[in-house]
Parts: C-alpha cells; sequence; structure tokens
C-alpha cells in the first residue's frame, strides 16, 4: 500500500481550470488517506514542471504519483517517463483524465465539472495507492522468419531479411517461384520483363546460405506464439532427381500423353504431366504433376532421373516471425460477364498477358489474326452490385501499358479502351499520354450503364454511350474483346484460416492501422505484404515487403522480446477448469493444463494483451489483471461513488 | 448507333489537324472559348467527334464555322491536342465535303497536284497571249471579259451548288424543319455575316484583327467591282481611279501584316499555316499589288513597254479565280456567312413552339 503520494493538478492553460475550479480540487483531495503532496500547475506537461515533479519524487520519495490532467493517450508515457527518470518505477504512476472526461464535456456547468473532476482525482489516487512495480516480461525469440509465397515480395522479403543477417526459410507452394510477376512479360515504366525480374531475384537469393527455399511446400499446421512459432512443413517430391542428359527430359516431356490446360498461361494453351513454365525459369528442374500423372511410365523409358516413387517430406521449423506474401488471383468473371465464356473471342487481361507474350510477328487467336481489341475496365473491381467495392489500383496502368506494347509488337492494331474513368496515377500518366498519341481510343461510362458486349451474326459488338460524347450510343467491332479483370484474395486461402489471421471486407489479409502500423496483424509475429493484403502493382508489393521484412526482423533480431507486463494471471489453485476463458480470450492465450492432479487454465504471456475478457466470465474468480486487481478497481469505484 | 472509325483521324492530318488525338476530355478548351454558349458548346465535341471519327454528325454540324480561330483554346490546352488547329482542319475538311467536284479535296490534301494546277494556268495565259501575238489591247479586252466570265461561271457552277450541298448536309438531311417564313426572316443574319464577320468580335482581344479582316473583305469586294463593273483599267473618271486605288493599296497592307503573322507566327491562328493558307494570302497580296502598279503603269502610259506585268497580274488573276476562290480558301467567305445563316435557321426552329 503506498502512503505517499504526489498529486499534480494541471490548469492546461485554461482549458481545465476555465470550468474546473483547480484550487477547489486541490484542496478536496490535499487530505485524501496517503497523499503526501498536492499542486496545481499550469501545464503539467512542460519541461519545468516535469523538472519538478522529477525532484519532489527524489526528495520526498514519493511511491505514487497522479496528474489530473488531459486523455492518457496524450501524455501518459510523458508522465510515466517522469518518474522513470525520478527513478520510479513506471507502473507506480496513475493518470487522472480532467480535460477531456471533465471540462470540455461540462463546459455549461461549473460547479459540476469540478464535483466530477474531484472524484476522479481521488479515484486514481485509490487506484495508485495499490500501484506496484513491475518489470516487463522477457520472452525468447527465436531468430528467424519464415516467409510464406516465394513470389516478388515475398522473394525480396527473403533478401531483404538475410541482408540483416536472419535465417529465412522461403516456403512456396508452387514448384517454381517468381509467383504472378514471372507470368509477365513486359511490365510496366520499366525496361526489365516479370522474367528478368524474377531471374534476378533468385541469382541474388541463392547467394544468401541463410535463406532455404522450400517449393511444392504446403505448411500443415502451426502452433506457438510471437518469437517461438513451430510450423510443420510438407514438401512434394518434384520426382525428378537431377537433369537428364542432353535433352532427355525434354524428349520425356514430348511423350508424357496426358495433356492438360497449362495454368502458367491462363488455360490459353495445354501442358504436359511433367513441365515447367518456361524455358528459363527457376527452380531449373521440371517437375511431375503426379495428381494427373497416369503412371504410364513412358517418361521412365527415355529418362532415368525420373522417379515417381518419391515421396512427401515433413519438416519442423521453428520460427520467430511469420511474414505472408501469398498473394492474389486475378478476377475470374462469372459466365456471361460482357460475354465471357460464351462468346468466345472474350478473354481476361492475363490472358491476353500470356497471348502476347506467346505471338510473334502476328497476333492470332482462334486462328483469327487480331486487330480491332475493345478493353473493358473495371471487371470484376468497383463492382456496383458484387462485393469487390474497390479499385485494383494496377489494372489501368496496366491495360493501357500492354495496349501500347500491343501497338508496338504488332501491325495494324487499334485499341479501344472502355473506361470508367482513367486513374494511371503518378508517372504512369505518362503511358497515358503515349497511347493517346498513338490514336488509342478512350470511351466511358458510368457503373449503371455499362457497355454491352454482343455476338451479331458471327461478329463481336461492343456498344457504349459515352459519357464523353454526350452519351452517344457507338459501337466497334471487336476482334478481340480484352476484360480487365482486377485482384481477388487467392482462392485457395487455408493458410490464413491456419493462422486465424483477419480478412477485411475485400476479402483480403487486413493490418492493425491502414496507415500507421500497414504491416502488422493481429495476431503478434505475423505480418503481411504484397497483394495478398489488397491489390498492389510490383512498385507497392515491394515496398510493403520490405516493410514487413524490417517489422519481422525486429521481432527477432534481438533473441528476446520485451512485452508489456499487464496481462491476466491465474490462481491455480481457484482455477477448476470451465474453460469459459479459454472460449471468450481473443487471443487465444489461455491453453489447459494438466499437472497430474488437476486441470487448470494457463495464460500464454507471450500472447495476453490484458484486455480483462477472461475475468467477468471466470465462475471461482481466479483470474486477477497485472494492475487492475480486484482490490484497485473496487477501491476505485468506492471513490468515484463517495458522496 | 454510330461506329468508331479511328481512320478518320489519319485523314483529317491530311487537311492539317495536329496531336487532337491526344485530348483527355478535360473541357478546358470549351470553358476557355468566348464564343462557346451552353446550347451550342465548342470545341470540345468537335474534337471528340474527330477521335471517334463520326464523319455523319461532323458533316451535319455548323460548329467548325462558329470558331473564329482565337486560339484561346489551344494556349489553354493541357494535353497540347491543339484545338483551335483541329477546328482549322475541319473547316477545310467540311469545304471538301461540300464541294461537289471533290477537286477542293484534292488540292487541300496534295501540295504536288495544287502547283500543277498554278503552273497550267499560267501556262494558259502564256498561251493565250502568244496567240493574240501580246496585243497589249487585245489581251485586256478580253482579260476584262474573262473577269466577268470567271465571276457568274464559278458561282453558278460550282459555289451555288456546293451551298446546296451545304445546306441539304446541315438542314434537310438532318430533318430539321425550316419554314420559308424564317429563311427569309432570317436572310438578314447572312448578309450581316458576310460583310462585317460580326461573331468574331465576340472573341476575347481580337479587335485588331477583326478590323484588319473587315476593311480586307472591304477593300476586295470593293476592288473586285470597282475592276469588273466600273472597268478600272480603262476607267477616265478621277474617283473611280482613285477609289481603285484605295481599295488595292488597303488590300496590299493587310495582306503584308497577315504574311507577316504567318512568317512570324506571332498569334496562335498563323502557327499552324498550310499550303492553302499561304496561297490565299499571298494571292491575294498579288492581286491587289499587281492591280495596283498595272494602274500606276497605266497612268504613266507606260504599260504598252511593260506588257508582262499585265500579264503577270492576268495571270495572277486567273489562279485566284479558277482555283482558290472555288477550291480553296476563298470559299470560307461564302461558308461562314451561310453557316451563320443555317445556324439561325435551326435556332429559330427549336425555339418556335410546335402545334
Amino acid at each position: 500500500m503506498n502512503n505517499n503520494i504526489g498529486v499534480y493538478i494541471c490548469h492546461c492553460g485554461g482549458n481545465i481550470s476555465d470550468y474546473v475550479d483547480v484550487e477547489k480540487v486541490k484542496q478536496a483531495i490535499a487530505t485524501e488517506e496517503g497523499v503526501t503532496l498536492a499542486k496545481t500547475t499550469i501545464f503539467a506537461c512542460a519541461d519545468s514542471n516535469q523538472k519538478e515533479m522529477v525532484e519532489d519524487i527524489r526528495q520526498q520519495h514519493l511511491n505514487g504519483v497522479v496528474v489530473a490532467s488531459c486523455s492518457p493517450k496524450l501524455h501518459q508515457i510523458t508522465f510515466r517517463a517522469v518518474t522513470e527518470r525520478a527513478g520510479l518505477n513506471k507502473y507506480n504512476y496513475v493518470h487522472a483524465n480532467i480535460r477531456e472526461q471533465v471540462s470540455w464535456a461540462h463546459s455549461d456547468n461549473k460547479p459540476g465539472a469540478t464535483e466530477k473532476a474531484i472524484h476522479i482525482v481521488k479515484a486514481a489516487i485509490a487506484k495508485v495507492r495499490y500501484a506496484k512495480s513491475l518489470d516487463p516480461i522477457i520472452i525468447q525469440s527465436q531468430k528467424a522468419v519464415a516467409i510464406i509465397g516465394a513470389g516478388i515480395a515475398g522473394m525480396k522479403a527473403a533478401i531483404q531479411l538475410a541482408n540483416m543477417g536472419c535465417p529465412v526459410y522461403l516456403i512456396e507452394r508452387e514448384y517454381f517461384v517468381g509467383g504472378r510477376v514471372a507470368q509477365w512479360d513486359s511490365l510496366s515504366t520499366s525496361s526489365e520483363t516479370g522474367k528478368q525480374i524474377i531471374t534476378r531475384l533468385y541469382q541474388e537469393l541463392i547467394k544468401h546460405n541463410t535463406i532455404t527455399l522450400f517449393t511444392g511446400a504446403e505448411i500443415s499446421s502451426y502452433s506457438g506464439s510471437i518469437g517461438d512459432f513451430h510450423l510443420k512443413v510438407n514438401i512434394k517430391p518434384r520426382y525428378i532427381n537431377q537433369q537428364c542428359n542432353e535433352g532427355g527430359l525434354q524428349k520425356a516431356i514430348d511423350v508424357c500423353p496426358v495433356i492438360l490446360p497449362d495454368e502458367f498461361n491462363f488455360n490459353i494453351t495445354n501442358r504436359k504431366a511433367i513441365y515447367h513454365n518456361f524455358p528459363s525459369e527457376y527452380p531449373q528442374l521440371p517437375v511431375v504433376d503426379m495428381v494427373h500423372c497416369n503412371r504410364c511410365g513412358e517418361c521412365l523409358k527415355i529418362c532415368g532421373a525420373i522417379d515417381l516413387d518419391q515421396k512427401d517430406e515433413l519438416l519442423d521449423i521453428h520460427v520467430g516471425s511469420i511474414l505472408m506474401a501469398t498473394g492474389f488471383d486475378p478476377y475470374t468473371p462469372i459466365d456471361g460477364e460482357f460475354g465471357y465464356n460464351q462468346i468466345n473471342n472474350v478473354i481476361t487481361l492475363p490472358q491476353f498477358q500470356r497471348l502476347i507474350n506467346l505471338n510473334e510477328k502476328k497476333l492470332i487467336f482462334n486462328e483469327k489474326e487480331i486487330r480491332h481489341i475493345a478493353y473493358i475496365y473495371c471487371v470484376g473491381s468497383r463492382q456496383p452490385e458484387g462485393e469487390n467495392k474497390y479499385c485494383s489500383r494496377y489494372c489501368c496502368t496496366t491495360t493501357i501499358h500492354i495496349a501500347n506494347v500491343t501497338r508496338r509488337k504488332f501491325k495494324e492494331i487499334n485499341n479501344y479502351h472502355f473506361t470508367r474513368g482513367v486513374r494511371t496515377y503518378g508517372k504512369q500518366e505518362t503511358l497515358y499520354r503515349e497511347s493517346l498519341a498513338n490514336g488509342d481510343v478512350f470511351l466511358q461510362s458510368y457503373e449503371d450503364d455499362l457497355p454491352v458486349v454482343t455476338s451479331e451474326d458471327g461478329k463481336t459488338i461492343v456498344k457504349i454511350n459515352d459519357i464523353l460524347t454526350m452519351k452517344k450510343s457507338m459501337e466497334i467491332e471487336a476482334d478481340l474483346v480484352v476484360l480487365v479483370t482486377g485482384m481477388v484474395p487467392r482462392a485457395e486461402n487455408s493458410i490464413g484460416a491456419l493462422f486465424k489471421l483477419p480478412k477485411g471486407r475485400d476479402k483480403f489479409f487486413n493490418e492493425i492501422h491502414m496507415k500507421l502500423r500497414p504491416v502488422e496483424t493481429v495476431i503478434d509475429g505475423i505480418t503481411i505484404s504484397g497483394a495478398c493484403q489488397g491489390p498492389k502493382n510490383v512498385t507497392e508489393a515491394i515496398n510493403s515487403a520490405l516493410s514487413a521484412a524490417t517489422k519481422s526482423f525486429s521481432y527477432v533480431s534481438k533473441g528476446e522480446l520485451e512485452l508489456e507486463p499487464i496481462i491476466a494471471r491465474i490462481e491455480k489453485d481457484a482455477c477448476t477448469w470451465c474453460g469459459a476463458c479459454a472460449n471468450v480470450c481473443p487471443y487465444d492465450a489461455i491453453r489447459i493444463e494438466n499437472d497430474g492432479q488437476k486441470e487448470y487454465a494457463v495464460i500464454n504471456n507471450a500472447v495476453c494483451k490484458g484486455c480483462g475478457m477472461c475475468l467477468p466470465v471466470c465462475p471461482t474468480d481466479a483470474i486477477d489483471l497485472t494492475a487492475y486487481s480486484n482490490s484497485e478497481i473496487e477501491s476505485m469505484i468506492d471513490a468515484l461513488a463517495q458522496d | 448507333m454510330a461506329r468508331i472509325d479511328t481512320k478518320f483521324g489519319v485523314k483529317l492530318k491530311k487537311y492539317g489537324a495536329v496531336d487532337f488525338t491526344a485530348c483527355y476530355n478535360c473541357g478546358n478548351c470549351t470553358a476557355v472559348c468566348s464564343l462557346s454558349t451552353q446550347d451550342n458548346s465548342i470545341p470540345r465535341d468537335m474534337v471528340r467527334y474527330s477521335v471517334l471519327g463520326l464523319q455523319d454528325d461532323l458533316k451535319a454540324s455548323l460548329k467548325p464555322w462558329l470558331c473564329y480561330y482565337c486560339g484561346e483554346c489551344t494556349a489553354h490546352c493541357p494535353q497540347t491536342a491543339n484545338p483551335g488547329e483541329l477546328m482549322m482542319a475541319l473547316r477545310r475538311w467540311l469545304t471538301s465535303k461540300y464541294d461537289w467536284t471533290g477537286l477542293s479535296g484534292l488540292l487541300y490534301r496534295s501540295l504536288p497536284l495544287t502547283l500543277l494546277f498554278f503552273l497550267l494556268t499560267a501556262l494558259s495565259v502564256l498561251i493565250f497571249a502568244i496567240c493574240k501575238d501580246f496585243n497589249l489591247e487585245t489581251i485586256m479586252h478580253y482579260g476584262h471579259y474573262f473577269e466577268m466570265g470567271a465571276i457568274g461561271a464559278v458561282f453558278l457552277i460550282i459555289l451555288l451548288p456546293n451551298i446546296i450541298r451545304m445546306w441539304w448536309f446541315v438542314i434537310l438531311k438532318p430533318k430539321i424543319k425550316v419554314t420559308l417564313k424564317t429563311y427569309f426572316k432570317s436572310i438578314g443574319e447572312l448578309i450581316v455575316h458576310m460583310f462585317t464577320q460580326k461573331r468574331s468580335l465576340s472573341c476575347d482581344e481580337n479587335k485588331f484583327r477583326w478590323f484588319e479582316h473587315f476593311i480586307l473583305v472591304i477593300g476586295y469586294l470593293m476592288l473586285l467591282f470597282t475592276t469588273v463593273f466600273l472597268d478600272w483599267f480603262s476607267a477616265k473618271n478621277l474617283f473611280v481611279i482613285v477609289l481603285g486605288y484605295v481599295e488595292s493599296m488597303v488590300i496590299l497592307i493587310v495582306t503584308v501584316d497577315f504574311v507577316m503573322t504567318r512568317i512570324k507566327k506571332s498569334r496562335e491562328v498563323g502557327k499552324f499555316s498550310q499550303p492553302s493558307d499561304w496561297f490565299f494570302v499571298i494571292w491575294l497580296f498579288l492581286l491587289g499589288t499587281t492591280a495596283l502598279f498595272v494602274r500606276v503603269f497605266i497612268d504613266l502610259h507606260i504599260l504598252e513597254f511593260h506588257i508582262w506585268l499585265y500579264l503577270f497580274h492576268l495571270t495572277v488573276l486567273a489562279q485566284w479565280a479558277i482555283i482558290i476562290v472555288p477550291f480553296g480558301k476563298w470559299t470560307h467567305f461564302l461558308y461562314r456567312s451561310f453557316a451563320m445563316y443555317f445556324e439561325k435557321l435551326k435556332e429559330t426552329q427549336y425555339h418556335e413552339p410546335t402545334i
């Protein structure tokens, strides 16, 4: 019980003292039990007052301090620091808010305001009497980071972490690295292609021996918390041991009788059950798609390096932080959306990107040479009725860039852009300018009057009431209609459910604070980056990857973590394990333990946030919250309820 | 339902249009245009029609003629899409569309062909002079008849049918019903605009240019009248002689200033001169100047010894009368004023209550 308490009552210029009689407050609390010092001050936060407080605490050996001033959000940290400077533990400080909660709220009733201020300060004094010195909780943190997804964000984050001296496990579900960016050929405002950028990153990545790359790998389970995550990783084999003798592997691919749609090319071409996506791809060893392989054995006759009996491997990984970089899927239009899947020359932007990459000299689709291309924007984004209300950010720029590339690569191309307003922000505006100079036609409509794609006598017609031409009805005959599809979260996103990562309304993973904590999640130790968080272009994905890498590194760099000591504590003897606390805990911090004699609840100190949700549900009152014990709260209530 | 035709833009470039596809439809041009009104806004919609190649809409529109090229739109265009020059190109294109012979379009699009026509005309004059043994009196006599004949023929065979075609494009084809009474009541509009170009006075900071243009038109029309009907070159009446001098001086001074504007590119209107623009101002200058000197030589009694001067004048006159007037820039004099007249008809029609 602290009995040498100093109380400071702040005027806040006049913000408080204009409505609250601070002298009267001082007099009223000066006689409270344990108060040995009561002062008023014009600005409690002023340097001079802080110095005075430090001297008071030192000279009078105060063991409890209260400042009655503004919101604790503003200055609690300031005054905790003051007590620390004076050699008093910062948890022996209690903040009383008599500005936001009193003077500003009751400017119409000065006597009432003063009355309320007295009660609030008395409650703070009541709490500080019970205050105890607390030390931060120190937990060990495993110096390693697991990165989920080896796309451009994951690869860049891995390199960044390795450069900082941190061991990295880079875990990729697919058999090849590079994710979506490897699928794009020409990238806007960059002279390098997606493949070149990925190759460059891969070369850099393999130079670091602290990076362990797993392909064909999926996380089957996880346990633990910040600083101490345990992951079980299931690694599928490639079924090929090493490169075959000269060209043998290609012959093996050629004889494979299984023909499948090639997802790398968004199903506009086919592949075999033995495949690689493109010749210079990394890792360079092809892979057998065991889901579709019919084990006919034709390939085995040609190449001895193929071994269809390889088994899955299960690895345990121990890391201090997890960095999510699982990327996105392109939106798949529903059947009949702008003729998709009903008119045979309606394709999506990713398909078109693969198409112009695969074609040389002449642009051919469905055996027909393409001259007139209609691009319909905002398909799957900014939906008037669907769930995707967001803008996918990358699509205007990419479409215009691809339209420009198509013009350069093929002859006599006419581009018609059916937009809902062009958003080529920043430097990307120059691409828009270039396309206008090229003679690309831009038409625009609102969301309530979208363009219509119809098939008339074998011709594909796109119609629009163009708001840039006084809503005049206009049409073109298109050889190819490209639906500019936005980004959506991965369809197979079970990894998010495994980690219980919260999602936003857009179904992408959610950060804690869009502006101030953009890569942290509510699961301590798990950061997010790249397009798994929401639509991003390459630049933006890299920015967030570097940011998440730095954040994840901060969790593991010291090998230990200091955590706030205000957490729930369970009295083992009183606990009867009913499970009520574990059910309400929003952080999954309570688990059952059995010492052979009884079952009881245990708090994971690293995960508990001290929210107090478990306290009221405990039937035996076995849980107490540090710094908010029952005696503290009850004495505060008594003080507030006093006449 | 209109079909988009991007080839039209390529075609329009041959008529002098530049960079107009850069337009991103901000509408600054329309906002700064002092002639644009709520009901009749220019020039953004014309840029739009051109980008989309809506030729039928363009042919039915009088809007290109409602612009007098102050250049404000071009100066304020953030995309340097040059809407002012596009309007100029549209006027050239419309001229070629109104012309039933199609020669207008050919000449606008091809400089070599234009030069060939000028050369052939000059040769004809030379052959004619050879036939007449360089007899000054005979040549001048026929020259005078040629003037009268050319005016009548060009008007009846070329200009009148073209005006009728214009009427067909803008009134009849779009099925705008105009009563006979309205045709008569609005005729004043035609006369006023033909002789004064009143509308261009509304352009900002354009008063001096309007005045120059005004006295040039009046000077030109009066010189035409003086030479053709008062037979200036044979006149004995002092008033007629002096009148002719004044008129040709006016033409000389104003055309020199106009040519200088185009050389120095000091005004927006002179920055993108097409061959047709050069021919128009230079030949008008030559016309006035040679007429002036012919009369000076007559008054000094030395024309007999300098018959080349009259032949040069006759050549310029012939090229003017059978190339520039029917197929060149001269026609804007007619189309602009008729455009104002037809616009008045449309306006009256829209505002008359339907019974």
